[in-house]
């Protein structure tokens, strides 16, 4: 007799749950961090910081009410102060003041004067964003790598507890599965070769200490590092911060998947794909590591390849390396190709 | 013999006509001296050179040339000179621009480096002589004797410290007990072995010792690594008139003499000859001993008499106390890679440097004015030496449990001579004993941690707990897996 199929225990063993559809962790130097100095409001606000009383700090008068004063110590009638006085008035005639008005003013007193150009974008702008992250709250300035730095909060004491409860949140270095840096451990596991993570792990502490030890990098303005990064001098004496800023300035944002018979003529059509922040990373890192397999050996003994690495990584910073031109083709294939990519049709 | 075989032989004769020049000439008149045709007529038609037809289509050739690359294109950047790689891979560093200066951290000086009060404090290696900044300091003197290590992490700070732990207090405290003997009429010779468990700070302890030596003005020599000695990498000779033979190494006492003139040299320098070198050497009537350092250097064929000269004028009286030091002991605790004239091994105390310091480590010899000497073991870079390995278990044992001294066990090979020199260790007698080094306390600890977190390479908040739970990562406070605990994976 075959055994009856139960239909409820049937159900409830798939374990079928939709994959939530959150955004990527958000990363490195921008964490959520509740800012000390709140500017907007007016309670926080010390007795040495009201500058307000002082003389120096007080506003200059108006042109009127400047007038009027001067009027009133030489004895004679001034402007009328309950009304106001248009600019317009005071710098009628004066050719040099009118120079100085603004431009907004300028361009109303000469009406006549034709308009320029609507909608031109800004000059020395790209026309595509190189921002790798979004500030997800405006005050996140760039993490400097100090752990623990602020006294944890006091968590009240709970009768009937064995041991204190933890103080949240967790450090982020709580965990032993993942106590290093997200960055960190992609790039050990893409230095892994043949599943040997403990070598990996000490190059990867080879790559961070000639970080460590590498002069104060230079930073070339045509080749512009991730906005919000922190200065120059902060980098070597905080390796982490160098590695991913150097991953993530070069990492690109899409790659080109070439369809095969969707061009027709046996072109392969290039669609650009965008990446996420993992994919994007893995990117860079592969470049890196190639271009660092690809130098010439100058040393001898067990380090040489960390060292390699970590001279492209102070290329990349500096903007010497020529991964940046291969980042900046791949965007250029990814604006030219724009037009391939079908987007779903709305309904 | 049947024909055929004559017919061979005369082809055979033909072929190797080189052989024999009187033949040659009449046999090599026509190409074809064989007395067979068949070879000419049968010989393949030459095919031209480049005729040869495309391969088909689809059909994969096997291209060997492929991989190499073009003359002059890719990877043929200039490749470093002879002995560059190696000289960057032995390279010593002992400062980071970038890490922060420590504005609290005091230098040692000839006055507090022997104070017992330093205990768990980090102490600077002074960089600029206080006498004269032009003189080498002790850090530049260190260098010169090889003191520091390629595996130390002197090249993370912005300057060399250490970090004076309980048993370089006490090994300070055998610095006094030496001086304060220099007085009376006996001078006191201590002999101490640096041993405990690996990356434990037994070199750094070494360097330690060389330290106080230099700032105290003692003659210090220092046999930087044993295994150099023993592993027949220099030349060597057998010492004339020796009973049972002994054997000079040359080059190794010249460069051992060049280190001594640079770490040593302002005594070298201001003290004159006054004894006769046995060999005469070359040398004016009142010489100073830095001129027969630098003869010894110049002549490596000198250098052992040189040596012994210079040890003859340091043992009068009135000069200035003696550290002997040597990294790495249980490489001259056996026998060397040396080989006798008989294709024997040589064993190490037949090398007249490594003799020379078991002697005075053994206590067979004492120094005449005083003085320490320091053997340090190493334990990732060590053969086995089970004499060694035992007496100083002995000793160990003796300073612990004195009631339970373990027993040599007889199914081991002994090597008698090793056992001979460090047989004092199973004695009641202070003066030969071991230091065991390792195991940090948590103040300590913490005091090194304060100082890496200052230098900005510990970035965290040195906390009890931060400490307690470093310190036990690093095996109950080994100073080299704390290094690497807080500094280096703190990733």
């Amino acid at each position: 007799m075959p055994p009856r199929l139960n239909i409820t225990t049937l159900t409830r063993s798939i374990a079928f749950r939709p994959k939530p559809q959150l955004p990527s962790p958000a990363r490195p130097w921008l964490r959520p961090a509740p800012s000390q100095c709140r500017l907007n409001s007016d309670s926080a606000k010390t007795a040495a910081a009201d500058r307000s009383k002082r003389e120096d700090a007080k506003p200059i008068e108006h042109v009127s009410e400047e007038a009027a004063s001067m009027a009133q110590t030489m004895g004679e009638q001034g402007p009328d102060l309950s009304q106001g006085t248009p600019i317009e008035d005071v710098v009628k005639g004066d050719k040099s003041a009118q120079e100085n008005l603004p431009k907004v003013m300028q361009d109303k007193l000469n009406s006549q004067a034709p308009k320029t150009t609507p909608n031109m974008a800004p000059k020395g702008s790209r026309s595509y964003s190189t921002t790798t992250t979004t500030p997800a709250d405006g005050n996140g300035g760039p993490d400097m790598g100090i752990v623990d730095m602020r006294p944890l909060p006091e968590v009240p004491a709970t009768p009937g507890l064995k041991f204190e409860m933890p103080s949240l949140p967790l450090p982020r270095d709580g965990h032993i599965k993942h106590r290093y840096d997200p960055v960190v451990e992609q790039v050990t596991n893409l230095l892994m070769r043949h599943g040997k993570k403990s070598v990996a792990e000490r190059q990867m502490a080879l790559i961070l200490q000639h970080l460590r030890t590498s002069p104060i990098p230079k930073i070339n303005p045509a080749r512009p590092l991730l906005p919000g990064a922190p200065p120059p001098s902060h980098l070597p004496l905080n390796p982490i911060v160098y590695l991913t800023l150097a991953i993530d300035s070069v990492a690109p944002l899409m790659r080109i998947r070439s369809q095969r018979g969707a061009a027709g003529g046996g072109v392969a059509l290039q669609i650009p794909v965008p990446l996420g922040q993992r994919q994007r990373r893995r990117a860079a890192i592969q470049w890196i590591l190639g271009a660092a397999a690809k130098r010439v050996n100058m040393g001898s003994g067990k380090g040489s390849f960390a060292q390699r690495i970590a001279q492209e990584l102070v290329n990349v910073v500096q903007g010497t390396s020529g991964i940046w031109d291969r980042r900046n083709a791949m965007h250029k294939l990814g604006v030219a190709a724009r037009a391939n990519i079908v987007l779903p049709r709305k309904r | 013999m049947p024909p055929s075989t004559c017919l061979r032989s005369f082809a055979q004769l033909s072929l190797d006509a080189s052989a024999h020049h009187g033949i040659a000439p009449r046999l090599l008149r026509h190409p074809t001296a064989c007395f067979s045709t068949s070879a000419v007529r049968y010989a393949a038609v030459v095919k031209k050179k480049g005729l040869k037809a495309a391969p088909k289509k689809g059909e994969k050739s096997l291209n060997t040339k492929k991989g190499r690359k073009a003359p002059g294109g890719g990877d043929m950047g200039k490749r470093p000179a002879q002995g560059e790689r190696k000289a960057q891979r032995k390279r010593i560093v002992l400062s980071n621009d970038n890490a922060l200066n420590v504005s609290s951290l005091q230098d040692l000086d000839s006055d507090n480096v022997l104070r017992q009060a330093n205990e768990g404090k980090v102490m600077g290696l002074p960089q600029a002589n206080p006498v004269d900044p032009l003189k080498p300091s002790t850090v530049d003197a260190l260098r010169a004797v090889e003191a520091f290590k390629t595996s130390q992490g002197w090249s993370l700070f912005r300057r060399p410290a250490v970090l004076m732990m309980k048993e370089a207090v006490q090994l300070a405290g055998l610095f006094s007990e030496v001086e304060a003997s220099a007085a009376g009429a006996p001078k006191k010779t201590i002999r101490r072995i640096l041993c405990g468990e690996r990356m434990s700070g037994k070199s750094t302890l070494l360097l330690q010792g060389l330290a106080m030596g230099f700032l105290r003005d003692w003659f210090v020599i220092n046999l930087p690594e044993a295994q150099d000695m023993v592993n027949a990498h220099t030349d060597y000779a057998p010492l004339p008139n020796s009973q049972p033979m002994q054997y000079t190494q040359d080059t190794y006492t010249a460069n051992l003499l060049q280190q001594m003139l640079k770490s040593n040299g302002a005594f070298l320098g201001s003290t004159r000859l006054s004894t006769t070198p046995n060999p005469p050497l070359a040398l004016s009537a009142n010489a100073t001993l830095k001129e027969l350092a630098a003869l010894g250097m110049a002549n490596p064929e000198l250098s052992w008499p040189v040596f012994v000269a210079l040890w003859k004028e340091l043992s009068l009286p009135g000069r200035p106390p003696v550290l002997l030091a040597v990294d790495g002991l249980s490489h001259i605790m056996r026998h060397s890679e040396y080989m006798s004239a008989e294709v024997k091994p040589i064993h190490a105390h037949d090398l007249t440097l490594v003799r020379h310091f078991v002697d005075h480590l053994s206590g067979q010899k004492k120094l005449p004015n005083g003085g320490i000497v320091l053997g340090a073991t190493s334990q990732s870079n060590a053969p086995t030496s089970s004499a060694l390995d035992f007496c100083i278990q002995v000793a160990e044992a003796r300073q612990k449990t004195p009631d339970n001294v373990p027993q040599w066990n007889p199914y081991k090979k002994v090597d008698v001579r090793v056992m001979e020199a460090l047989k004092d260790l199973n004695s009641d007698s202070s003066d030969f004993d071991i230091i065991k080094v390792g195991g940090l306390s948590k103040e300590e600890a913490r005091s090194i941690m304060e100082y890496y977190a200052e230098s900005g390479m510990l970035r965290h908040q040195v906390n009890e707990g931060f400490v307690a739970e470093k310190w036990s990562l690093a095996g109950m406070g080994n100073i080299g897996e704390l290094e690497k605990a807080s500094v280096r994976w703190r990733l």
